[in-house]
């Protein structure tokens, strides 16, 4: 969608959307949705809406973030783990790797 | 027309349709005939050999001595290297080198030219075999049973290995070193090298317990390990039922049994299994010893002395006694000789009144055999004395207390279970093998030096030849067990038949496709090269397994009339099979219709058929293979690495160059390209 061609109040209710979807364990909805919104929010001549997309996207941005650092820490502890889990770790793997422990 | 010459010349260069060799191919040499080393599992051990995933490279050097090898692990130029080793050298130590150098990324051995003799011993196995489920101090330390074995077949190492004896791919290997390596070794570094890669990896890592569970966790698509298991064969003399026909067939009860028994299988480090010694000497033996029984034992001599004569191959002995097991743990549940059946009568370890087993018999020195037990009774001194009386003028059999411990075998398992169970073992040596290739790719037919005759004339085998010294153990053996059946001696003349032992280690030794496998007249066509004893995974045919089955079926086979259409196993039966078989081993062509009694019993290990079994027990076999897709090696030029680094950069270069003038004509696009105007104008819409 071309953000060009919609207008500001449109524009707020799609943020808002995404911010929201984004609670239902999406983080990357976040992330896209600041990435989208970032000229709306920061790099555009004030309108009246902007001030709420950009709280949104201030949010979005931060809930992506907190979420990448949960993933990045879980992702390592599991790697360096994963052999001394045993039983546990298979049962919470989706793709097992071949050939290792 | 430059382009056109040029698109000629491209075209003339490709090669023929349907060849379909891929161009990254092309760089390749493919070694054929190797036998690679895999990867086994137990319940707390991985064993064996993986190549990293997508194959394992290194430059190849040639090792005569050891010399040469200590000189790559500590003087190499190169990166990793992959020693064509001979298979002298191969041992505990230099293995031990190889793995700490961490400059080797495999190992090819090879023989070429040397006889058996001079290689002395080539023993994998360990000293004591199968230590964990054999009886406890069955194994003493100052006499191992395998005094030669490395155990190296149960270490755990960390690069592929195969093996080669192709006179061809050696010289090969060689002239690809000699011209591309062979020289001035401080500057290896700076040209292309030959080298090898080898393709043998293997999913499964840790132990059964991890294998297993990850093959069945939901979200697995790929089976890491499968159980080692096949099938035990089993056949009585006489058949276990009476009845005028099939529908009124009765169990014959409180009958005593006589078990003679063999395994069926060995193992080796490599993919190639010829079992000469161990196990087809005792296979034959028992084949022999049945037909010679068949031949002097009457159905009513059996039911007077109310006892029957059972043969038993147990499959997948050498991982841990998996058939026995298997069996002695379905006779416990009251399943063998088969579940759920009405007619066959169920077999209990308390009615064997005695275990026979044919181990080892390819190597006896001065036609010495030995008797070993474990706990003296009466029924095996007795039954030795006949052994002893029975064997003259040609064996010397010797019996062997179990103070000394007791060699590796099927019993065990009996014994375990009830430390009276009557049973001895018939073997080759007294307390140490004197076969030096127990269990490796050697124990073949000049390790027994057995020798094909090809006749049917019983006059033109030598009464020194391997041959006759089967025939007349199997007559000894065969007499013993007559008489303790009887309770008479044997008068009769039959004696046991030589051109039968020549064509049967034949059929195991050289060629499958034999007299023995012809005269049971089943349309089974086999490889033309030596049998290869391994269990293997359960489902996947085993070859020697289906040999042994029908040769065992025909040699105890009752004829109930002539060869005719009315020969056929329909309707269906769960105790007897018929066939048209030929005659006798002389008499290929005429076939007459048999009555077979031959069954097979899952000889897969308990382990895997409990539910919630703790492996942690032991208690059982627990050993799996790894699945594996690729077992290859290749030889191929591996660049320098400068050169390696000249071919990314400029590959790297173009890119960044070719990326640059796409992105300056899009950017001119509208310089460079005049728009073409529409000669008839815009359309009219």
């Amino acid at each position: 969608m071309d953000l060009a061609k919609v207008s500001n109040e449109k524009k707020l209710d799609l943020c808002r959307w995404y911010f929201r979807i984004g609670f239902a364990l999406l983080p990357f909805v976040w992330a896209v949705n600041a990435i989208w919104f970032f000229n709306e929010a920061f790099r555009k001549p004030e309108y009246a809406e902007q001030k709420h997309i950009k709280k949104y996207v201030i949010f979005s941005a931060m809930g992506s973030a907190i979420w990448l650092v949960l993933l990045i820490t879980w992702v390592t502890i599991f790697q360096l783990n994963r052999a001394n889990w045993g039983e546990t770790a298979d049962y919470i793997s989706f793709i097992i790797p071949l050939g290792t422990p | 027309m430059t382009i056109l010459k040029l698109l000629i010349f491209c075209l003339i260069l490709l090669p023929p349709e349907g060849s379909g060799e891929r161009v990254k191919n092309l760089m390749y040499e493919n070694i054929k005939s190797t036998s690679g080393c895999y990867r086994r599992l137990n319940s707390t051990h991985q064993i064996g050999c993986s190549s990293k995933n997508g194959g394992s490279t290194g430059i190849i050097h040639v090792c005569k001595t050891h010399k040469d090898l200590t000189f790559i692990l500590e003087e190499g130029k190169g990166k990793t290297y992959i020693p064509l080793l001979p298979a002298k050298l191969f041992n505990v130590d230099t293995l031990n080198e190889m793995i700490e150098s961490k400059r080797v990324s495999g190992v090819m051995l090879y023989i070429h030219n040397v006889t058996l003799e001079s290689l002395g011993h080539f023993t994998h196995e360990r000293q004591c075999p199968n230590p964990y489920t054999s009886l406890n101090g069955s194994c003493k330390n100052d006499s191992e049973w395998n005094p030669y074995g490395t155990g190296l077949l149960y270490a755990d190492i960390p690069f592929p290995i195969f093996y080669t004896d192709d006179e061809q791919e050696i010289i090969k290997m060689t002239a690809c070193f000699e011209q591309y390596n062979n020289f001035s070794f401080e500057r290896q570094a700076e040209r292309s090298l030959c080298s090898l890669e080898m393709k043998s990896f293997m999913p499964a890592t840790t132990n059964t317990v991890t294998c297993q569970r990850r093959s069945h966790v939901i979200s697995s698509t790929v089976t890491f390990c499968d159980p080692l298991g096949d099938k035990n064969l089993w056949v009585s003399l006489y058949p276990l039922v009476d009845g005028p026909n099939k529908n009124e067939m009765k169990p014959v009860v409180d009958n005593k049994y006589i078990v003679i028994a063999a395994k069926l299988d060995t193992t080796s480090m490599f993919d190639k299994m010829p079992g000469a010694n161990s196990p087809a000497t005792g296979i034959v033996t028992l084949l022999m010893v049945a037909k010679y029984l068949k031949d002097i034992l009457t159905i009513n001599m059996l039911r007077e002395a109310k006892t029957n004569v059972l043969f038993i191959l147990f499959n997948g002995e050498s991982y841990d006694y998996i058939g026995s097991q298997r069996i002695l743990y379905d006779m416990l549940k009251g399943d063998f000789p088969m579940k759920n059946s009405d007619v066959l009568p169920k077999i209990h370890p308390d009615n064997v009144s005695l275990f026979i087993e044919l181990s080892q018999l390819g190597n006896s020195k001065e036609n010495q055999l030995f008797v070993h037990y474990w706990n003296e009774s009466k029924e095996i001194r007795s039954f030795y004395k006949k052994l002893e009386k029975n064997g003259q003028p040609h064996l010397y059999f010797q019996n062997v207390s179990g103070t000394n411990g007791l060699p590796p075998a099927s019993l065990h398992t009996f014994l375990k279970s009830d430390p009276s169970f009557p049973g001895l073992i018939i073997a080759d040596h007294e307390s140490s093998y004197s076969n030096h290739f127990y269990n490796s790719l050697f124990d073949n037919s000049t390790n027994i030096a057995y020798r094909y005759y090809d006749t049917l004339l019983p006059e033109y085998i030598p009464k020194n030849s391997f041959q006759q010294f089967i025939a007349n153990m199997s007559e000894a053996i065969g007499k013993s067990v007559f008489e303790e059946i009887t309770k008479k001696k044997y008068t009769g003349n039959a004696s046991s038949d030589v051109v039968l032992a020549d064509e049967l280690l034949y059929c195991y030794l050289e060629n499958p496709n034999c007299r023995v496998l012809t005269a049971t007249q089943q349309d089974v066509i086999l490889d033309d090269r030596p049998l290869n004893f391994y269990i293997g995974i359960n489902g996947v045919s085993n070859f020697a397994r289906t040999v042994t089955t029908l040769a065992l079926g025909w040699l105890t086979g009752d004829v109930i009339g002539k060869s005719n259409g009315n020969c056929t196993n329909i309707p269906k039966n769960h105790v007897f099979q018929y066939y048209n078989m030929s005659s006798s081993i002389y008499e290929l062509d005429s076939t007459v219709c048999y009555r077979l009694s031959i069954h097979t019993t899952d000889a897969v290990s308990p382990a895997f058929i409990i539910p919630d079994y703790d492996w942690a027990s032991g208690e059982f076999s627990s050993w799996t293979e790894s699945r594996w897709y690729e077992m290859s090696a290749r030889l191929f030029l591996k660049p320098s690495a400068a050169h390696e680094q000249i071919t990314i950069v400029l590959g790297l270069l173009s890119l960044v160059f070719s990326s640059s003038v796409v992105y300056f004509v899009k950017s001119k696009s509208h310089l460079l390209f005049t728009p073409i105007a529409s000669a008839e104008g815009l359309p009219n819409c």
